[in-house]
């Protein structure tokens, strides 16, 4: 039966071959089809990726005190009429929450950096104070945090992330030395790790963290502020009712009104994701499953066409002493083929458009899908190929080698 | 020990309400070795005949015997299976695949016999040169004449070794010169001690044969044979 196997597959190549246009042009349902499938999985893949990266940059454990929702139905002209987060209710919040572990206050303004020749616009500058190292997720990879001391006595100094220090300091050790940030003159201490891009959005390492007293003298009447509160991971719906009750007698919302804060978690980020997650995933599904039996129906349509073109070399077949079940196998095969081929060439152009993806964000190819969608285009093959490959078998030898 | 028996063999079709006797109660008995053409003009039933020894066909009624084996009541595989262990066929159009060579032609049956490969490639080799084509077994069908064709066609229906070499009109697209060579090698087949069955209605080539039948109506008419 291996002989067999082997004459068929030698027929399906050389049919294909001989057919090039043809038969590409019949696949090419399959090969879009396995197109979108992989290309989806890829972009999945990827965004998965991205995603968990900027999460664990949010932390799963970490409430974020500040003036807007960062997801909901509020309107943002109605959040702007709230109050701004007060720096000082940080230390009434570490005093009297059960659930806070760490709390940090946080300030931010965008400006832009220098030293020498070298500058960066729309550094984002953040005041902390040093309980921020004990929240954040972002390890410092050179030197140091700033100490209490530091942060109290308003230093000057920075922990500047991984874009400032390529282009600030090319290939220097910036430990130690000065820079610019406006017009005042800071000291490196730190460097932290490469982060990324928090959601492909913008980059987490063009960030220069300084004290929050330093912070707030020098910039802050005019950035934003905020509270981190880092609690125990499993009583972050706890910590929430706790926090929000504290944050509104702090703010004295009365009972009637609604909260005119937002505590904002990362988990609202996980459903938003999890619903472009679905909606990207069923396009991509949609239109696999749509251009695969399209490919399906031109294939089988094809192979009708080849039945009828071969209806001679069926008889002969036949005569010579191939049983129907022999025939079905042939024809079937060269379905398959095909279809192989289709799946194949999708793959090719998959790969390549992966690439393309990765330069964007950082991605692959999934190995599992590609052999799923090369599995799932022999399955095309199969289908499709079943009614014609039948329909030789059972073609009466007499009638067949009559045909003209 | 007869080689085939056909006994009272009927093929009735219904063309459009009405019955078309094929074949009317058609007895044959062929032995081993025999040299037989089958005459008659065209709708005498003659293709109908070597359709059902051939095995591509079967009896509306009547008893087919095939080396022993009852034919009437096998089912498409084992019709398939005698047809390619005991039954080599010669087409009037040859009916080679364009895209194969020539030996690969001739390997065809041994493929559906599940022959090993390299017992294929030595049986198709010494098939084509016993028919004097040693040296074009690598050719295409387009490659080669007519008369070439068709003797990759006669080694192709020789390679399994079968019972009977049937032949359909087996000159018929071949000029007078190719037609004689080929029937110069059924002449040694035969010699070889073959049985050779031939449909025509050429009356020198059927001269070739040592038995003649003549078939009218789908009945019997003349069955002749040559005292030798």
């Amino acid at each position: 039966m291996f002989s067999l196997f082997i004459e068929n597959f030698r027929i399906s190549i050389s049919a294909v071959l001989a057919n090039k246009m043809r038969s590409l042009l019949t696949a090419l349902g399959v090969v879009i089809g396995i197109l979108a499938v992989t290309l989806m999985g890829t972009l999945i893949s990827g965004l998965d990726k991205s995603f968990e990266k900027s999460m664990e940059f949010l932390g799963k454990d970490v409430i974020y005190i500040r003036k807007y929702e960062w997801f909901g139905d509020k309107e943002w002209w109605e959040m702007r009429n709230r109050p701004n987060i007060k720096i000082k209710h940080a230390d009434v919040i570490r005093e009297r929450s059960q659930y806070a572990e760490y709390v940090a206050p946080i300030s931010e303004w965008y400006t832009s950096v220098k030293r020498a020749d070298d500058d960066i616009n729309g550094v984002r500058i953040t005041g902390t104070t040093d309980t921020y190292a004990m929240i954040s997720t972002a390890e410092i990879e050179k030197g140091r945090f700033f100490s209490k001391t530091e942060n109290r006595s308003g230093s000057h100094v920075a922990i500047i992330g991984k874009d400032i220090a390529d282009n600030l300091f090319e290939n220097e050790n910036a430990l130690g030395e000065t820079f610019q940030i406006g017009n005042y003159t800071f000291r490196v201490i730190g460097e932290l790790e490469k982060q990324g891009k928090f959601l492909g959005m913008f980059s987490l390492d063009k960030q220069i963290i300084i004290p929050i007293g330093t912070h707030r003298r020098l910039f802050t009447r005019r950035g934003w502020s905020g509270i981190n509160v880092k609690v125990d991971g499993t009583q972050l719906d706890n910590a929430t009712e706790e926090l929000t009750a504290l944050m509104r007698q702090l703010r004295h919302v009365r009972p009637t009104e609604d909260d005119n804060f937002a505590l904002n978690r990362q988990d609202p980020f996980k459903e938003q994701y999890s619903m472009i997650k679905l909606a990207i995933g069923g396009t991509g599904f949609f239109i696999t499953v749509l251009s695969l039996v399209v490919g399906g129906i031109g294939i089988a349509n094809i192979m009708f066409v080849t039945v009828k073109e071969r209806t001679r070399e069926i008889g002969t077949r036949k005569a010579l002493g191939a049983t129907p079940k022999m025939i079905l196998m042939q024809f079937l095969m060269e379905s398959i083929t095909i279809c192989l081929f289709g799946g194949l060439f999708g793959l090719a152009l998959a790969w390549g458009g992966s690439l393309i993806i990765n330069q964007y964000f950082p991605s692959e190819m999934p190995i599992n899908l590609a052999l799923t969608a090369l599995g799932l285009s022999m399955l095309v093959g199969v289908i499709s190929g079943l009614a014609p490959s039948y329909k030789a078998a059972k073609l009466d030898p007499i009638d067949a080698l009559r045909y003209e | 020990m007869s080689l085939i028996s056909l006994k009272d063999i009927y093929k009735i079709y219904n063309v459009g309400g009405e019955e078309v006797r094929a074949l009317d109660g058609v007895n044959v008995t062929i032995k081993e070795n025999e040299y037989l053409a089958i005459m008659g003009p065209s709708g005498s039933g003659k293709s109908t005949l070597m359709n059902m020894i051939g095995c591509l066909d079967t009896p509306t009624t009547g008893l087919y015997e095939f080396e022993g084996e009852m034919v009437n009541d096998m089912d498409d595989n084992q019709l398939a299976s005698i047809r390619n262990r005991k039954i080599g066929f010669v087409f009037q159009t040859f009916n080679l695949l364009p895209k194969a060579t020539a030996q690969h032609n001739v390997e065809i049956p041994l493929i559906y016999g599940n022959v090993r490969r390299d017992q294929r490639k030595s049986m198709a080799a010494a098939a084509l040169e016993s028919v004097g084509l040693g040296d074009r077994m690598h050719h295409k069908p387009n490659e080669l004449s007519g008369g070439q064709r068709q003797r990759v066609a006669i080694a192709r229906a020789l390679v399994n070794n079968p019972s009977i070499i049937l032949a359909d009109e087996p000159t018929g697209n071949l000029d007078s010169k190719s037609g004689r060579e080929i029937m110069e090698i059924f002449d040694a087949l035969h010699e070889a001690g073959n049985t050779i069955i031939l449909v025509t209605h050429e009356d020198y080539i059927a001269a070739h044969a040592s038995r003649t039948i003549r078939l009218f109506d789908g009945k019997i008419k003349e069955d002749f044979s040559k005292v030798a």
